[in-house]
């Protein structure tokens, strides 16, 4: 069992759920929730959040327009879509038992926190 | 030191270090590659680029004039290598196909490099409904193969469109990647016209011009029999022959097939694959550099002058741009299949069609040109004069018909082996070679037209027996001496002259014109002619013309033709037999005198028919062989032709001072006409017609009464037997 792979599946599964919560805001640059997610210490590389959003403008979820930019050609700003309002929400429902679910377990019990890393793998 | 060239990326100029910017080609390669199999590919890419391109404009704002590799080292890091992003992502190496987040677990576990379990129609690779690249997947092959299949099915019948539309209707669609190593494409790198051949040598492994010979052979070959064959006729009909018929014509298919149906390959990925090579990040790189390496060696190999090689270096630039651009654009993959491109082959391969016919009749023209000139060749003596005019005209002929056959087909064979040399040497000495041609072209028309400027006749009264039946027959005599025939070195019997042997010529061009005689004899002239540099030069070849005219009784015989030798050189000699026929006697023309030809060349209107013409000659009648004529007052008149009004039964009435006058076709072995004696009386008012069955009957039997004024001439259907009646009655 290797710990990072474990890792990168776990954030996996909230990559999407954080990304739409960031949208949900208001519509935003690429960029922006790259620093968004820096500053809320979980990185994220851009080749990663392009081929999510663009997964995600495909299933409707999300929508983008173009503003334009002082500084050459005008930007893709993406904002989320009434389908994915009632996806996040779901999602967001989702979270909360999982984030219970799991404190409660982890609360429990102190002696083995690697063990956290089982359930969490099935939610994805 | 680095050169720095300005790329177009994504809508924003940037300037950019050559290794730096090789360094990003990698990279954005790479990432196709890796999101090879996304639905959203071009669109991800593309906003990877975007993106990639603000921070580039970023960094040059603020600090650098221009992008380095650490620039875009770091911009790559902060995006992330596909290295990156796999691990970022899990441990699996394609992210997911599947188009919505739903599916995209369940999609991602499944290894695209496997053979799909169950069948599906391709998505992103289809030209109509991605049933062949669905099919191709499943079984594991090319899926340029599968439509082949289709394509071949489709010709032998319906069954295979039927197959087809119940696939597409029956088989979901799905995102799929290839999964074969081994793909034919077309080659962009390497075509003439849709790179089709480069492909196939490509796949192959071989050359791109021996595919490309086997599709140009039934070209080739059509060329070559044409020239053979008909060379002489300038028989053009049989041009697209070459397309339409059998072995040519499915070639010509296939190769239009193929172009439809196979994708280019535009990407190194798909080049590698074209190859058969195998496709990682490695390869790719490798790829990317040849391709920048053999733009770089085309601009270095024209070393020298700094303007040549700075139009080279812009053209490069351009190039380079072009491809990267071409691939970043999110249109690429749409453009490139479906059936939009079908029917832009299907419209270039009108053109390429088109053009072929055009190549085809000017290299048909020009052989024709060429091999009429050997055809020429033993004449040639009959008409230039001297070395100089000897030399012109083997300058012409090698020089301004032969050099475009050359220049044509070198530059045929070089497209077809790819040869591009930037050498222009070649092209300006067949410029200049030409140019050496055209002008001796243009002095030898002078000379030799010189020789023809003047025109004289001179004439000759053949002496006459007057014919004792009133009748002239005119033949042409039997000629006992055996001749080459009218084919002069594979013509087509189509010159006015014979061969008798290489000093000489039977020349046939002569005339018989009919005119009237001024008195009550038969009178014949032999008018000579003669073209000449001067008229004097005309008159005394006018004079050598040898034309005997013989006479047997009533039958006049004239030579075949007359001879002229290679000192008297040909300057269109002619000779026109005038016929004086008195008013009342008669003559005929045999058809052998059409043997004769007769053509003329005018070089100069004005200063010809100079001399010994009568101008009475020009009142020439039209005649025609194998027939008799009468002369008359008003002109030559067939004898024995049957009179209008006896034609389909009618007979013509006319009643006048003089009496009753009939024609009609009565009886054959009577008079057709009737006269009725203008001393005997008959009533003017009145004509009775009777029937012939009547005639049995009472003699006066009223059938049919017409009331017919004097001076009126008029035309009657009724039976000419009634006519015949009436008339006896009368008389």
């Amino acid at each position: 069992m290797n710990i990072e792979n474990t890792q990168s599946q776990m954030r996996k599964g909230i990559l999407e759920f954080c990304i739409l919560s960031i949208i949900r805001r208001g519509e935003a640059y690429p960029s922006d929730i790259v620093e968004e997610m820096k500053a809320a210490n979980l990185n994220i590389l851009e080749g990663t959040l392009y081929p999510l959003l663009t997964r995600l403008k495909n299933a409707e979820m999300l929508n983008y327009r173009w503003v334009e930019s002082n500084s050459g050609p005008p930007r893709k700003y993406f904002l989320l879509t009434e389908k994915g309002e009632s996806f996040y929400k779901e999602l967001e429902e989702t979270w909360n038992e999982l984030a219970n679910a799991v404190n409660t377990l982890a609360g429990k019990k102190d002696l083995h926190p690697s063990e956290d890393s089982q359930p969490s793998k099935e939610t994805i | 030191m680095k050169k720095i060239i300005n790329i177009n990326f994504q809508g924003r100029v940037i300037p950019i270090e050559e290794s730096a910017y090789d360094i990003l080609k990698y990279y954005i390669e790479s990432l196709r590659k890796y999101f090879a199999g996304e639905e959203g590919r071009d669109e991800i890419i593309n906003d990877i680029e975007s993106r990639i391109a603000e921070l580039f404009s970023d960094r040059l704002k603020r600090t650098s004039t221009c992008i380095t590799d650490e620039d875009v080292n770091s911009v790559i890091a902060g995006i992330g290598r596909p290295e990156d992003l796999q691990e970022a992502e899990g441990s699996h190496t394609i992210p997911g196909t599947a188009a919505t987040p739903s599916e995209a677990d369940q999609a991602q576990y499944q290894h695209a490099s496997q053979k799909s379990r169950r069948l599906y129609r391709s998505q992103n690779d289809k030209i109509l409904g991605g049933v062949s690249a669905g099919l191709a997947n499943f079984f594991g092959i090319d899926p340029s193969i599968m439509r082949l299949l289709f394509v071949l099915m489709l010709f032998m019948g319906f069954v295979g469109f039927f197959v087809y539309i119940v696939l597409w209707i029956v088989v979901p669609a799905k995102m799929l990647t290839s999964n074969v190593r081994k793909r034919l494409y077309r080659n962009p790198d390497n075509r003439m016209i849709g790179g089709v051949s480069g492909g196939i040598g490509a796949y192959l492994n071989i050359d791109a011009w021996i595919p490309r010979i086997i599709f140009l052979l039934p070209f080739i070959m059509a060329v070559f029999v044409n020239i053979f064959r008909n060379a002489w006729i300038m028989d053009f009909d049989r041009g697209p022959d070459f397309i339409f018929s059998g072995f040519g014509g499915t070639l010509f298919i296939i190769y239009i097939v193929l172009w439809i149906v196979l994708p280019e390959a535009v990407t190194a990925t798909e080049k590698l694959e074209m190859r058969g090579e195998k496709v990682d990040l490695e390869s790719i790189k490798k790829t990317v550099r040849e391709d920048l390496e053999s733009i770089k060696a085309k601009t270095d190999k024209f070393g020298g002058e700094v303007k040549e090689r700075a139009q080279h270096f812009g053209q490069e630039i351009k190039q380079a741009g072009q491809s990267f651009t071409s691939q970043a654009a999110p249109i690429v993959r749409s453009s490139r299949s479906g059936l939009g491109h079908a029917i832009g082959v299907l419209f270039k391969a009108f053109f390429l069609f088109i053009a072929g016919i055009i190549v085809f009749a000017l290299l048909m023209a020009l052989a024709a040109l060429l091999f009429s000139g050997v055809g020429a060749f033993p004449f040639k003596d009959f008409v230039l004069q001297g070395f100089w005019q000897n030399l012109l005209a083997w300058s012409t002929f090698l020089l301004f018909i032969g050099i475009p056959i050359v220049a044509l087909l070198t530059w045929l064979i070089r497209r077809v082996i790819g040869v591009k040399s930037r050498n222009h040497y070649l092209g300006y000495t067949f410029g200049s070679l030409w140019i050496v041609g055209l002008v001796s072209a243009v002095i030898l028309a002078g000379l030799v037209g010189g020789n023809f400027r003047s025109k004289t006749s001179v004439r000759e009264e053949v002496p006459l027996t007057q014919p004792a039946n009133g009748k002239l027959l005119v033949k042409v005599m039997d000629a006992k001496v055996r001749n080459y025939g009218g084919d002069w070195f594979g013509f087509d019997g189509d010159l006015p002259f014979f061969s008798q042997n290489e000093d000489s010529l039977t020349m046939n061009t002569v005339q018989v014109k009919l005119v009237k005689s001024d008195d009550s004899l038969y009178h014949i002239h032999a008018v000579k002619f003669s073209n000449g540099n001067s008229p004097a030069v005309a008159e005394r070849l006018a004079n050598r013309i040898n034309f005997n005219v013989s006479q047997t009784d009533s039958f006049l015989y004239l030579p075949k033709g007359f001879i002229i030798t290679q000192s008297e050189k040909f300057r269109n000699q002619q000779v026109m037999v005038i016929v004086e026929v008195p008013v009342g006697k008669r003559v005929e023309v045999d058809r052998n005198v059409d043997q004769y030809e007769w053509f003329s060349i005018n070089m100069n209107r004005r200063r010809a028919w100079n001399s010994d013409w009568d101008e009475r000659w020009n009142n020439s009648y039209y005649y025609n062989t194998d027939k008799e004529y009468v002369m008359t007052p008003g002109g030559l008149e067939e004898t024995g032709k049957r009179p209008e009004a006896g034609r389909n039964g009618r007979f013509k009435l006319k009643i006048d001072e003089d009496g009753i006058e009939a024609e009609g076709d009565i009886n054959p072995d009577e008079s057709p006409e009737y006269r009725y004696d203008r001393n005997k009386r008959i009533n003017r008012d009145t004509v009775i017609i009777f029937r012939k069955d009547s005639l049995s009957a009472p003699p006066i039997k009223k059938e049919t009464s017409f009331q017919v004024k004097p001076g009126i001439e008029d035309t009657f259907s009724d039976s000419p037997t009634a006519l015949y009646t009436l008339l006896k009655l009368f008389i």
